[in-house]
């Protein structure tokens, strides 16, 4: 990622300081007109405020050292962050502001304190629905006490991301997924427990189930064993996001979009975290990729893709983006498409998927929870609308399940039915 | 952009009700009708202090344009003499003052803003004793003429050169 300077960092008049200016010009020429040596007299503490404000100030931009790190629970961000100043600049004099991140919504005014040598702020937001978004770094600024001047400090800081998104995501990793090719490489991981082939024996513990005994083993040996499982935890995925415009419209586009942005980030991070190989392919216009990969380096490959990913243009063919997905991916591999399913063209999509030989399972991000927010029709008519508008869903949804599993992600802070769908052995021979 | 905290209330009324003063001072002493001219300094000033009390940020940052209003007025206004000087001169400072006590700003303005009051109220004091002191009543417009006629050259240059203050190589 790369480090953000703040731009000019010299000094620089406010509008205050323009608007004392212009007044003294005003009051010279009125004073001149008038013949009156009064309006001078109150035109000379106007015209020097500046300039002495500038020799009271630090004489260059504000050295500063920032620490900020980002916390906060499943929906509440919190950034918290300190600035340490150089001798010559008063922390009192220091402002701090930030724009909103994407997706953000500020739950309290910013806090700030300040002690002799550095000034401490915290910004708190709650994410509307899961988003992962950049937290850019906070803007500082000396000003001096009649806001008449100002210098913009400088400091490297690169944004941070915030990511929220569903708590199931965490449990998605555990799901088996289908290896496409013989010689993956380095990416091999096991997990011995209670599921998977045969592995080994060990001592049967307080609490092992019955069918988990080996009693055979256990006669001979005199004393109780148990079996162990062993799990081969890798395999191959791929997070394709359709990403053309729809008729929901650019605004809800977007959001639908930003939702799919971070369930696809939390979906890899957890794979990648039990060693599968992740492939990102995000269809706007054309098809732009991440190919497959594993590792902490794919993790921010797949991160900063995905934070680039922008709204492509409507009425793109979706045969397009299925052949372009058989350039990059190997048939046969694990396909999680999110779709908002708006359009015929997103269905069109998955059958030209899966006539690619691609098992594909469906995450579809629903604007019915986005129009209910509008809430433009009176109450009845609005319910009767929104009656609806899930019909139509509905009816969308199943004519997609014809062709691949599909889960209407409705409530947004649950992806309960998704992980279940994955773990059912029915979609996991999908894979 | 996160929404500051709101400004405490309470804050920043000694240096409003100094302006307040000022202003209405400045009003009452010139060539206006009193009930007008005091009426009006009063009346734009308190709109300042109105403007400077309320949440939104935008009325605030509009606030100092009534009170410049109400003094230009009333140094227009004013008639010649050593006092209204003097007391055009104190206003300018007291608005300066009332700038420094923002109250969304942290306590301490005023003490922050020392050179921001001391290098105008020097001038204005020169200013003012060349007035008092030089015998020819067109002595004092020369001596503010010439005063003000080097702020302005120096201003023209500081402004259009901001790079003029950077001095100092900042260390930490």
């Amino acid at each position: 990622m790369s480090e953000a300077l703040p731009p000019a960092a010299g000094l620089r008049w406010t509008p205050l300081a323009f608007l004392l200016l212009a007044a003294g010009g005003a009051l010279l020429v009125g004073g001149v007109a008038v013949r009156s040596p009064v309006p001078l007299f109150l035109a000379l503490p106007l015209l020097l405020a500046g300039p002495a404000a500038a020799f009271g100030g630090p004489r260059g931009p504000p050295a500063i050292r920032v620490e900020r790190a980002l916390s906060g629970s499943l929906m509440a961000v919190v950034l918290e962050g300190r600035a340490e100043v150089d001798e010559r600049t008063d922390p009192l004099d220091l402002e701090v502001s930030l724009s909103d991140p994407e997706g953000l919504t500020p739950t309290a005014p910013p806090s700030i304190r300040r002690t002799d040598r550095s000034l401490e702020f915290e910004f708190r937001w709650q994410a509307r629905e899961p988003t992962i978004t950049l937290v850019p770094s906070p803007r500082i600024v000396w000003r001096d006490a009649a806001g008449l001047v100002e210098r913009t400090a400088e400091f490297a800081a690169p944004p941070l991301v915030a990511e929220r998104h569903p708590p199931e995501i965490v449990r998605i990793g555990a799901v088996r997924l289908r290896r496409t090719l013989a010689v993956p490489g380095e990416t091999r991981s096991h997990r011995v427990g209670a599921t998977g082939e045969f592995y080994g024996l060990r001592e049967a513990a307080p609490g092992d189930p019955s069918r988990h005994i080996n009693w055979r083993a256990s006669g001979r040996a005199g004393r109780l064993l148990a079996n162990e499982y062993l799990l081969d935890r890798t395999g191959d995925v791929l997070l394709l996001l359709d990403a053309r415009g729809s008729s929901l419209g650019p605004a809800v586009d977007e959001r639908l979009l930003a939702l799919s942005r971070a369930a696809a980030a939390g979906i890899a991070t957890s794979f990648l975290r039990e060693k599968a190989r992740v492939g990102v392919g995000l269809f706007g216009e054309f098809l732009s990729v991440v190919p497959l990969g594993a590792g902490r380096a794919q993790e921010m490959r797949v991160r900063s893709r995905l934070l680039k990913a922008r709204l492509g243009p409507p009425g793109v063919p979706s045969e397009r983006g299925a052949v372009a997905v058989s350039r990059y991916f190997p048939p046969g591999l694990t396909t999680i498409l999110f779709s908002t399913l708006a359009d015929d063209s997103s269905v069109d999509l998955v059958r030209h998927l899966r006539r690619r030989g691609y098992p594909t399972i469906v995450l579809s991000p629903s604007s019915i929870p986005l129009e209910a927010e509008r809430g433009t029709l009176p109450a009845d008519d609005e319910a009767l609308a929104l009656r609806i508008l899930r019909l139509a869903r509905r009816t969308q949804v199943d004519r997609t399940w014809q062709e691949a599993p599909t889960v209407d992600w409705e409530d947004y802070w649950s992806l309960e039915r998704f992980v279940e769908l994955l773990r059912r052995p029915a979609t996991r021979r999908l894979g | 952009m996160s929404a500051p905290a709101p400004a405490p209330r309470f804050r920043g009324i000694v240096s409003g009700a100094l302006l307040l003063v000022a202003s209405g001072l400045f009003g009452y002493f010139g060539t206006l009708p009193v009930p007008l001219g005091a009426g009006l300094a009063l009346g734009l000033t308190g709109a300042a202090l109105a403007l400077r009390a309320q949440a939104r940020a935008r009325l605030r940052a509009i606030a100092p344009v009534p009170a410049l209003a109400a003094l230009l007025v009333a140094a227009l206004a004013s008639p010649l003499g050593l006092l209204p000087e003097l007391l055009a001169g104190m206003a300018g400072l007291a608005f300066l003052a009332w700038l420094a006590d923002d109250p969304t700003r942290p306590a301490g303005g005023l003490g922050r803003a020392r050179m921001t009051l001391l290098l105008p109220a020097l001038a204005l004091g020169i200013a003012w004793a060349s007035a008092l002191l030089l015998p020819s009543r067109a002595a004092p417009i020369g001596v503010a003429g010439g005063l003000l006629a080097g702020a302005l050259v120096a201003l023209a240059i500081l402004i259009a050169r901001p790079g003029a203050f950077d001095r100092e190589e900042a260390t930490i």
